[in-house]
C-alpha cells in the first residue's frame, strides 16, 4: 500500500478533529476531537517509520499515546468537576473568567 | 618603610567609621559614643601631623585611581590642603571633646556625635580631594550634615526652618558651582588632551589654564565664586548663617570655625590660578569679600543674641579672607598664604569664642545679651578665655588675629596703590574698627555690670574648659611664630604644579614681589599702624559705651526706635526682600508658569499617550472572547494564511 494513503487518512482524521474542535461546545466531544488529531499524528509517525526501516517513529507514537492517555485522564477529571459545579459541560455556559 | 602618607585615606575613613558605629550603637555607649568621634578625629590629626613631618616643606602627596570616563578619585595633599587638614582635625577634636560635656544629657546625643563625625569626615574629604568633582561630592555632603545639625533640635519649628533655609540658600550657590564645574569640564574636554588624562584633576586644570578661552574662564570663575559665596555666607547669600544659630552651639562652632564656611574660601584658594587667569575673576572676589566684611560687621553692631553677634563676625571675617584672595590680582600667589593664614587663625579664635558663648549659654540658659550681665564674676575661666578670643578677633597687637588681619589690610592697601582702587581697603579698615567695637560690646554686656536676670550661676566643667584654654593659647600665640613660614609655604603652594603667575597674568594684573625689599610699593607709616589704631580704637569705643565705667550713653546717639538701629536689627531687610518680595513675587510667578507647563505640556503629553493606548486596548479587547473555539478558528486561519504566504514567497523565489 502506498504511503500516500496513510497520509491522506491522517489528514482527513486531523481535519475532522480540527473541525470538531472549532464547532463543538460539549467538553467531552472536544476531548474526543483532540484524540482524533493526536491519533492522526500517530498514524503518520508509524507509517513513516514502517516505510523507512527505523523504529524511532513507532517509539514516538507510543510516547504520544501514553501522553494522550494521561491528558484524557486529567481532562475528564476537570470535566467531571465542572459538571458538579455548573450542572452542565457546555463550555459556553462556563464563563466565570470571561469579561 | 611605612609612611604616614600611606594612611592618608584613614583621615576620612576613621570619622566615617565612627559615624557608622555611633549611629547604630551610639545609644548603648556612655555619652552617646562621642569618644569614638573624638578619637577618630584625633587620629586624623596624628596622621596629618605625620604627613606634615614627611612632606614639609617641598613634597606633595598624590594618590589617584581611575573612576569612570575621564574622571578619577584621589587624594592630593599639598601645603594648602595640609594646613587645612591640620586645622580641621585639631579644632574639631577640641570641639568634639567640648561637646562631650556640652551635649551631655541630651537625648539625641548619639545622633549628634554621628552627624558631627560625618560632618568632620566630609570636610576633610573636601580638603584633600584631588579633583573638582570629588570636591563637589564632599561639598554636598558638608551641606547635608550642616542641614542635619542646624536642625538638630528638629521639634523646634525655628530650628527646622533655619535648617531648611541654610540648605536652600547654599543650594543656590551649589547649583552655580555645579554649572561652573560642567562648563570647566566642557572647556577642558575641548582641548584635546591625551587619552587617559583626568580632566577635572587639579594639577591638570592648573597646567591647561592658559589654553582656555579667557571669557569662558571668567564665567567659570564667577560661577565658582557663587558656590563659594553660598557656602561661606558672602553677600548676597549670607542670610542663612545668622539663622544657623538654631543648632547646638558646638555645631555653630564647627560650622563657623573649622568646616562648612571655610569650604568656600578654600575653594577659591584651591582654584586660585583659575581666578587669577580669569579677567575680573579676582576683582569680583575682592568686591564681594570686601563689601561683605563691612556689611556683616554693621549688622553685628545691633544684634542682641550672643551667638548672632558671632555669626555676623564670621560672615565679616570670611569677607576678609575673600578680600585677601581678591587682592591677589596684584600680589600673586602670596595672597593665598595671607588668606589661609587668616582662615587658620580665625578658626582658632572663632571656635574659642563660640565655645565660650556655649559655656555662657550652658550656665545662664539664654542667648540674649540683655538678660546676661555680670556673668564674669561666676565664670572666670570662660570670661578670661573669651576676652582672649575677643582680642584676637578685634586684632589686638600680638594676638593671632592681629598678624593675619594686619597682613590682609596691608595687602589690600598695596592693591589700592597699584590699581588706584582703594575701595576694598576702605571696606576692610572700617570693618576692622566695627569688629573691635561689636566684639567688646558683646563681651562687656555679657560679663560685666550687674546681672540683668535671675540666671543660674556656675562655671562649666573641665571637659568644656580644657578645650577653651588650649584654643585660647593658640589664639594668643599662634600668630607670631607661624607667620613667616606660613606665607612662604602656602604662598608657594602652586609652585609644586609649575603654575607660572606671570604667564597667567590677567588684564591689568601685576605680580609684586611680596614682603621683600624690592617691593614695588612703599607703604607709608600710617598704613602700618592704622590696623592697630582701629583695633584698639574699637575696643576703647566699646569701653566708653558699654563697660561699667562707661562715659557715654549709646542712646544719646542712636535711639531705640531710630531708623538706623531698626535697619541694622532687621538686617537691612534682606530676609524680607528675599522671602516676601523675591520668593513671593518673582519665584512664585515663575513657578506658576512652570506649573502650567508641567500640567499642560509634560503631564499632558504623558496623559495623551496613555489615553491613546487605553482607547486602542478598549477597542480590541472584545477579540478576547474566552471561547476556545474562536481561538482555534483564528489559529487555523492564521496557519492557512501563513502557509499560503510562505508558498507564494517560495514560488517567487525569495
Amino acid at each position: 500500500m502506498p504511503l500516500e494513503l496513510y497520509i491522506m487518512l491522517a489528514a482527513v482524521m486531523f481535519s475532522i478533529g480540527l473541525y470538531g474542535l472549532a464547532t463543538q461546545r460539549n467538553g467531552v466531544k472536544l476531548m474526543m476531537c483532540v484524540e482524533l488529531m493526536l491519533n492522526s499524528a500517530n498514524i503518520n509517525l508509524v507509517a513513516f517509520s514502517a516505510y523507512q526501516p527505523n523504529v524511532s517513529g513507532q517509539v514516538f507514537a507510543l510516547f504520544s499515546i501514553a501522553l494522550a492517555a494521561a491528558e484524557a485522564g486529567i481532562g475528564l477529571a476537570i470535566l467531571i468537576t465542572l459538571y458538579r459545579l455548573y450542572g452542565t459541560i457546555d463550555l459556553d455556559n462556563i464563563n466565570a473568567l470571561r469579561w | 618603610m611605612t609612611l604616614y602618607a600611606d594612611y592618608a585615606y584613614l583621615i576620612v575613613g576613621l570619622p566615617v567609621l565612627a559615624f557608622i558605629l555611633t549611629i547604630f550603637f551610639g545609644w548603648h555607649l556612655p555619652r552617646g559614643g562621642g569618644f569614638l568621634t573624638v578619637l577618630a578625629t584625633f587620629a586624623g590629626f596624628i596622621i596629618s601631623a605625620g604627613i606634615f613631618t614627611e612632606i614639609f616643606p617641598e613634597k606633595v602627596v598624590h594618590q589617584s585611581m581611575h573612576w569612570f570616563a575621564t574622571l578619577n578619585v584621589g587624594i592630593l595633599i599639598d601645603p594648602l590642603a595640609l594646613v587645612m587638614l591640620l586645622m580641621v582635625t585639631f579644632v574639631c577634636t577640641l570641639i568634639h571633646t567640648y561637646a562631650l560635656g556640652y551635649m551631655n544629657g541630651d537625648p539625641g546625643m548619639a545622633r549628634y556625635f554621628a552627624e558631627a563625625g560625618l560632618f568632620t569626615a566630609a570636610m576633610l574629604g573636601l580638603v584633600y580631594s584631588d579633583n573638582l568633582l570629588q570636591l563637589f561630592i564632599f561639598w554636598e555632603l558638608v551641606g547635608l550634615c550642616s542641614y542635619l545639625l542646624i536642625g538638630f533640635w528638629y521639634r523646634k519649628p525655628s530650628a527646622a526652618s533655619a535648617a531648611k533655609k541654610a540648605f536652600l540658600t547654599t543650594r543656590v550657590g551649589d547649583v552655580m558651582f555645579l554649572a561652573g564645574i560642567i562648563l570647566l569640564y566642557n572647556n577642558m574636554a575641548k582641548l584635546g588632551l591625551p587619552e587617559g588624562t583626568y580632566l577635572l584633576q587639579f594639577p591638570v586644570i592648573y597646567e591647561n589654564l592658559t589654553r582656555i578661552d579667557p571669557t569662558q574662564l571668567t564665567l567659570v570663575s564667577l560661577l565658582l565664586l557663587g558656590g563659594a559665596a553660598g557656602k561661606s555666607g558672602q553677600f548676597p547669600l549670607d542670610i542663612w548663617l545668622p539663622d544657623a544659630m538654631e543648632g547646638p552651639t558646638t555645631v555653630s562652632a564647627m560650622i563657623h570655625a573649622a568646616t562648612m564656611v571655610t569650604a568656600g574660601v578654600y575653594l577659591v584658594a584651591r582654584m586660585f590660578p583659575l581666578f587669577y587667569a580669569a579677567p575680573y575673576g579676582l576683582l569680583a572676589v575682592a568686591y564681594v569679600g570686601g563689601f561683605t566684611a563691612l556689611y556683616a560687621a554693621t549688622m553685628g553692631l545691633a544684634a542682641f543674641d550672643i551667638k548672632r553677634v558671632l555669626a555676623f563676625s564670621t560672615v565679616s571675617q570670611l569677607g576678609y579672607m575673600m578680600l585677601a584672595l581678591g587682592v591677589g590680582s596684584v600680589v600673586g600667589a602670596a595672597a593665598v598664604g595671607v588668606s589661609m593664614f587668616h582662615l587658620i587663625g580665625h578658626s582658632f579664635f572663632k571656635a574659642l569664642l563660640f565655645l565660650c558663648a556655649g559655656s555662657v549659654i550652658h550656665a545662664v540658659a539664654t542667648n540674649d545679651l540683655r538678660e546676661m550681665g555680670g556673668v564674669g564674676r561666676y565664670m572666670r575661666w570662660t570670661a578670661g578665655t573669651m576676652a582672649i578670643g575677643g582680642l584676637a578677633l578685634a586684632g589686638f597687637p600680638g594676638t593671632t588675629g592681629f598678624f593675619s588681619k594686619d597682613e590682609i589690610l596691608v595687602t589690600a592697601w598695596e592693591y589700592g596703590a597699584m590699581t588706584h582702587d582703594y575701595l576694598p581697603y576702605i571696606f576692610g579698615i572700617v570693618g576692622a574698627l566695627l569688629t573691635a567695637f561689636y566684639t567688646f560690646r558683646m563681651w562687656f554686656l555679657t560679663f560685666t555690670g550687674e546681672p540683668r536676670s535671675d540666671y543660674h550661676k556656675h562655671e562649666s566643667p573641665w571637659i568644656m574648659l580644657g578645650p577653651l584654654v588650649i584654643l585660647a593659647l593658640f589664639a594668643l600665640f599662634f600668630g607670631m611664630p607661624a607667620q613667616e613660614g606660613f606665607y612662604e609655604t602656602v604662598g608657594n603652594n602652586f609652585a609644586h604644579y609649575g603654575v607660572d603667575f606671570e604667564e597667567l597674568a590677567p588684564i591689568g594684573g601685576h605680580v609684586v614681589e611680596h614682603g621683600g625689599e624690592e617691593a614695588a610699593v612703599h607703604e607709608p607709616f600710617i598704613i602700618k599702624i592704622l590696623p592697630i589704631l582701629v583695633g584698639v580704637g574699637g575696643i576703647i569705643l566699646a569701653l566708653l559705651f558699654y563697660s561699667p565705667w562707661k562715659k557715654l550713653d549709646i542712646r544719646k546717639f542712636v535711639g531705640e526706635k531710630d531708623l538706623l538701629r531698626t535697619i541694622l536689627v532687621k538686617r537691612y531687610y534682606q530676609h524680607e526682600i528675599f522671602t516676601a518680595w523675591f520668593a513671593e513675587t518673582v519665584v512664585y510667578g515663575i513657578s506658576l508658569i512652570a506649573n502650567i507647563f508641567d500640567i499642560r505640556i509634560v503631564d499632558g503629553v504623558l496623559n495623551k499617550i496613555s489615553e491613546t493606548t487605553l482607547g486602542f486596548a478598549n477597542s480590541i479587547r472584545r477579540a478576547q472572547t474566552g471561547v476556545i473555539q474562536n481561538y482555534i478558528t483564528a489559529l487555523v486561519f492564521g496557519i492557512v494564511v501563513l502557509v499560503i504566504v510562505i508558498k507564494l514567497a517560495m514560488e517567487v523565489g525569495l
